[in-house]
């Protein structure tokens, strides 16, 4: 059984949520504030976590960055602010994707059910090692290393850097990262800008002059060594 | 009529006032020049008159003398012409014996008199001047003196003098235009910031040092885009805040809801309608909240960036699962890449579309033109009186009528059109050739 953990400050939201997860077969687990979410996660330790922004006392910004320090968890957020600049502040303090309130149940089981496969999918055991110049990426082992040490990443972050290093040199397009990578058919493609910029940050010597992961314009994006 | 504009005005103004003066220079240099000229040559024509006539004298005084010979020994030129009346009778050169008909009859009186006199007469159109000296009781002498030369003169003068003036008035006008172009500057300045505001761009403001004299137009131009920024703020704020508040009961709702769809089949016949009912108004009032959004935030400038409209209008037709081969190109290769919000004209063409799915009987083409994007449909089309009103909030044609209330959020037209403008384009819709609506939007400034 999967659990989902929801922080969400509002009562009806948490319950009514929890409910039609729980019908969708999920375990759910529900907290109201990000403080009492943090010890619910050490506790329970959700495969996914869904966070509200707007929380009383630490927000929920604040919130994925400290379940991000000790966690790749998948997160979701789950908000009814839909500004540009929120949804990139989200997503840069290490959220996986980001929902618009009010989100169809159908639409969430679906989005829950792409995270799980991704995540199942990057750990079948095999040996591969593939070497992007200072770069080591071990797709079975779920391991990013760069001159030797380990590189801690997100499963996200590594399942679109396993995707761009299968197409080696080759351009792939935000739309088809976002149907390769997150399972959208059409989705938001600042979604890819931020995780790449976050990938960056980790493998780059210099982030702002990317070696390994480059733009290239009007097109996309390709691995290189 | 259209009022004339302030520097038009002001620069006939300037025209009108340097051509008074310049007009009143040259009136005045005209009739002074003029009458000098005249008292010159009048003393002139006296005092050569008054030798002729000692000389006339003389040679009457001789015996048996022929007053025509007398006078036909005078040294006159062509301008002069010379009679003598004696006892009524007049005697001239061969030549011009009509000439005595010039001679005034106030002037032949006051000779008769015995006074020498001189008179300016007008001589078949040429001015001249009639001298009369009395040589004894019955005879006169009588010198016609044509002023023509003089006059052709006068005439050259007027010339230049009109043509003077004209310059004159001119130069006013240009003096005119000249200076008002600096006095308007400011001006010119207010409505490039006020452009650019109304252009979105809030922060345009205007440097109250650089025209001291116009500190009070800037002030108040400056206070008044303080006071619009700050209720835009506040609108913007509102909506978040509304976004906010009805969109966490409707999460509620949404979620609730579909707690209670998954056990329908489980409950009774009427239970079951009610429920279905009340799902679908969820997700119509979840379309309407996300719209109402979208409009109250349609005022914000448009995002441009570099995008491909083939590859936009591509994923449009995707998203709505239609097939490819819907999507017409007649936009050239270099008219392909367009400066617009991606986002907000993939929402607007998708509108479209769907307007077409919902009403129009479903898509029929979708068009990539240089600068416009079109969708074709096989509906009813739209009436001539609605074509501009369908575009407004809340309206419904009468196919989107015919098919109750219950479809649609009347919104999403509005919102093509509020896109549309947002840059710098437009929205309409025609007959499709063949029947059904085509639907346009016009980007005029698609490449930036």
């Amino acid at each position: 059984m999967t659990a989902v953990l929801l922080i969400e400050d509002d009562d009806r939201i948490r319950l009514s949520l929890t409910l039609a997860l729980e019908d969708e077969g999920y375990t759910a687990y529900g907290a109201a504030t990000a403080e009492d979410g943090l010890a619910e996660q050490r506790r329970v330790a959700a495969d996914t976590v869904l966070v509200d922004l707007m929380l009383p006392g630490m927000d929920g910004y604040e919130c994925i960055r400290q379940l991000r320090r000790d966690d790749d968890v998948p997160i979701v957020v789950i908000s009814a602010r839909d500004d540009t600049h929120d949804i990139v502040a989200a997503l840069e303090a290490g959220a996986d994707d980001y929902l618009i309130k009010p989100v169809a149940v159908k639409e969430l089981a679906a989005r829950l059910r792409a995270l799980r496969r991704r995540t199942r999918a990057a750990s079948t055991p095999a040996l591969r090692v593939l070497t992007f110049g200072d770069l080591e990426l071990r797709p079975e082992a779920g391991e990013v290393r760069r001159h030797g040490t380990e590189v801690p990443v997100t499963r996200t972050e590594f399942r679109l850097l396993c995707e761009l290093a299968d197409h080696a040199g080759q351009v792939l397009s935000r739309e088809q990262l976002l149907d390769r990578v997150w399972g959208y058919e059409i989705g938001d493609e600042r979604l890819v800008d931020v995780h790449v910029g976050r990938l960056r940050q980790k493998i780059e010597e210099v982030p702002g002059k990317p070696r390994h992961l480059v733009t290239v314009r009007g097109l996309g994006y390709k691995l290189q060594p | 009529m259209r009022r004339a504009g302030l520097r038009t005005r002001v620069s006939a103004a300037f025209a009108v006032g340097a051509l008074a003066l310049s007009a009143c220079v040259t009136v005045m240099s005209y009739e002074l020049t003029r009458s000098t000229l005249l008292r010159e040559r009048e003393r002139t024509a006296v005092r050569s008159t008054y030798f002729d006539a000692s000389a006339v004298d003389a040679g009457l005084a001789r015996r048996n003398a022929n007053v025509g010979d007398v006078l036909g020994s005078l040294d006159i030129g062509a301008d002069r012409y010379v009679l003598v009346q004696r006892s009524g009778r007049w005697y001239a050169r061969s030549a011009d014996t009509d000439a005595h008909a010039a001679v005034p009859a106030a002037l032949q009186e006051k000779a008769a008199g015995g006074q020498a006199a001189a008179q300016r007469v007008d001589r078949d159109g040429v001015p001249a001047v009639v001298v009369a000296v009395p040589l004894d009781e019955d005879t006169v002498f009588y010198e016609i003196v044509t002023l023509r030369e003089l006059e052709q003169t006068l005439q050259l003068l007027a010339l230049v003098l009109a043509a003077v003036a004209t310059m004159m008035a001119a130069g006013g006008a240009a003096v005119g235009w000249y200076v008002t172009r600096h006095a308007l500057r400011p001006l010119g300045w207010v409505a490039d910031a006020a452009r650019g505001i109304a252009d979105g761009d809030l922060g345009t403001r205007l440097d109250p040092d650089t025209e001291p004299d116009l500190a009070p137009l800037t002030a108040s131009f400056n206070h008044m885009a303080d006071e619009l920024t700050r209720r835009m703020q506040r609108d913007r704020r509102f909506a978040a805040d509304v976004s906010h508040e009805l969109r966490s009961p409707l999460q509620t709702l949404a979620a609730a809801v579909s707690v209670v769809d998954r056990r329908r089949d489980g409950l009774d016949e009427r239970t079951a309608a009610a429920v279905g009912l009340i799902t679908d108004e969820i997700s119509r009032f979840q379309e309407l909240v996300g719209d109402l959004l979208e409009l109250a935030r349609s005022d914000q400038p448009a995002q441009r960036e570099a995008t491909n409209i083939v590859e936009l209008a591509a994923r449009v037709v995707r998203t709505h699962r239609l097939g490819d081969d819907l999507v017409e190109i007649t936009a050239g290769d270099d008219a392909r890449t367009w400066d617009i919000d991606a986002r907000r004209i993939e929402q607007a063409l998708g509108n479209l579309v769907e307007n077409a799915v919902r009403y129009g009987g479903g898509p029929v083409a979708v068009r990539v033109g240089p600068g416009f994007l079109e969708v074709d449909d096989a509906g009813p089309g739209v009436p001539e009186d609605l074509r501009s009103s369908i575009f407004d909030r809340f309206v419904r044609g009468p196919a989107a009528n015919a098919r109750g209330a219950g479809e649609g959020t009347g919104l999403g037209l509005a919102i093509v059109a509020e896109h549309a403008a947002a840059h710098g384009g437009s929205v309409s819709v025609t007959d499709r050739p063949g029947g059904g609506a085509r639907f346009r939007i016009d980007l005029p400034e698609y490449q930036g």
